[in-house]
């Protein structure tokens, strides 16, 4: 007789792989599914920046939550507390950085407006023209090419079963659930949840659910490895540059920078129209990146609903199918995502309020 | 070892030779052949010094991803393991 789990996931990115451990906790038979390896999409090659200047302010109490987590996670994801500064160059950029950071100040996130003389004195290496700048002692990075690695030892520790490689061609639903027809054979499980990122939509379609999930195409580069410049991370007012050293010397730049593609044709591919203009905003704010020769530039896709608020709870008009993604600053929200998650399908009340994915969405 | 077949080695045409100038050293190498290969050819294995903590570093993948063996050419950084040694070629190393 075919075994059947009680929760089969679709997607063993952060969002899959977090709930899975969560489930695991309660004793839940679980099984992972990915169509590669675990943690390859935008759970694996974002540029790992962990950072609260840049979240929305009504995902704060969650992001806080996700910082406490990746600590947690420490030296197996290469996690960082360096402390992050996010810098405006122009009166307007200056405006937008007091009014944005006030907001998430407000909302629990330790941001305080530093002086020039403060940040020259954190970063002497920084361009001589910045006009304002915040400052987050929480912010740090970790290391996104860990993270599959990380959640496969995880899920093994805890017992739970995954498939990489392993792509889900089919779903349909029976009296007892739900029946996936693998290139890995056939999966039945009572329960689904679907945490394929930019792979949601034509999953859901499955089942006859019409998720209104885009994919944005964000550039990340890096650069041969560099003399100590900078010490912690670095942001730009309008959220268009994130600049880290890593302990090896390389400088990772993103800022979310349009590259080509779309989920369902591959990879996706970096253009010189957008990543000209990144890298040219990551010198004008290090100057000595002039110096730095960039080794490699990728692109990953980030999934979004037109709300920009995540996707979390039960799949529309499906019973017992439910939904995670879209999490804006996902990688670093995801794994307490995942946890409430959790909490939500063992029928407990989560901690904090998950986001309805059958709501009414209005473009912002 | 036996050889078993005649050793052929001594019939192998190499390619004309040629020289180029890495720092103060001349080097001969044949045409075709990577500035790499020939500086590995005249014993020289130091090509710069670590960005980090400046401890000698060289070839390592030897495929244009580890960037240790990044020389100057005319005053462009380039990887040795990838670019082809010309005849007169100026190539300076990254030590300190």
């Amino acid at each position: 007789m075919t075994k059947t789990y009680d929760l089969a996931i679709v997607g063993g990115g952060i969002m899959g792989c977090s709930t899975a451990l969560r489930l695991a906790e309660d004793g839940m038979k679980t099984i992972v599914l990915d169509q590669g390896d675990l943690g390859q999409g935008a759970s694996g090659v974002n540029a790992g920046t962990l950072s609260l200047q840049i979240k929305r302010v009504k995902l704060m109490p969650y992001a806080l939550k996700g910082h406490s987590e990746w600590e947690a996670m420490g030296e197996a994801v290469g996690f960082k507390k360096t402390g992050g500064f996010t810098l405006a160059f122009t009166e307007h950029e200056a405006e937008l950085l007091y009014e944005r950071q006030a907001l998430k100040a407000d909302a629990g996130a330790p941001i305080t407006f530093v002086s020039n003389n403060a940040l020259r004195a954190a970063e002497q290496n920084l361009s001589h023209k910045v006009l304002a700048a915040s400052y987050c002692p929480e912010d740090g990075y970790a290391n996104s090419s860990l993270t599959g690695q990380y959640y496969r030892i995880r899920l093994k520790e805890n017992e739970v079963q995954f498939r990489e490689k392993c792509n889900v061609k089919l779903i349909t639903r029976n009296s007892s659930g739900f029946n996936l027809t693998t290139s890995c054979g056939t999966v039945h499980a009572t329960r689904l949840l679907l945490a394929a990122g930019a792979w949601l939509k034509p999953i859901a379609a499955d089942l006859g659910v019409d998720l209104p999930v885009r994919a944005r195409v964000n550039t990340v580069s890096v650069t041969e490895r560099m003399p100590p410049l900078i010490s912690s991370i670095v942001g730009h007012a309008t959220g268009l540059l994130t600049m880290k050293q890593k302990s090896n010397g390389a400088i990772l730049i993103g800022g979310g920078w349009q590259g080509q593609g779309v989920p369902q044709d591959g990879r996706g591919n970096v253009t010189a129209k957008t990543l000209i203009p990144n890298l040219s905003l990551a010198q004008h704010v290090l100057p000595e990146l002039s110096n730095a020769r960039v080794t490699r530039s990728w692109v990953g896709f980030e999934a979004n609903v037109p709300d920009f608020y995540p996707l979390a709870g039960a799949l529309p008009g499906i019973e017992n199918a439910f939904v995670l993604g879209c999490v804006r600053g996902g990688y670093t929200i995801g794994p307490y995502m995942g946890r409430l998650m959790g909490d939500y399908i063992l029928g407990q009340e989560p901690e904090l309020p998950l986001f309805d994915p059958g709501r009414e969405f209005s473009e912002v | 070892m036996i050889r078993l077949i005649p050793n052929s080695a001594n019939q192998i045409k190499r390619a004309e030779e040629i020289c180029f100038k890495f720092d103060d050293q001349l080097i001969k190498a044949h045409k075709g052949e990577t500035i790499l290969v020939a500086l590995m050819k005249n014993g020289i294995h130091h090509l710069r010094d670590a960005p980090t903590d400046g401890k000698p570093r060289g070839a390592f993948c030897c495929m244009g991803l580890c960037q240790e063996c990044v020389v100057a050419v005319g005053g462009k950084l380039v990887e040795s393991c990838e670019t082809i040694a010309t005849d007169g070629l100026i190539v300076q190393s990254l030590r300190h």
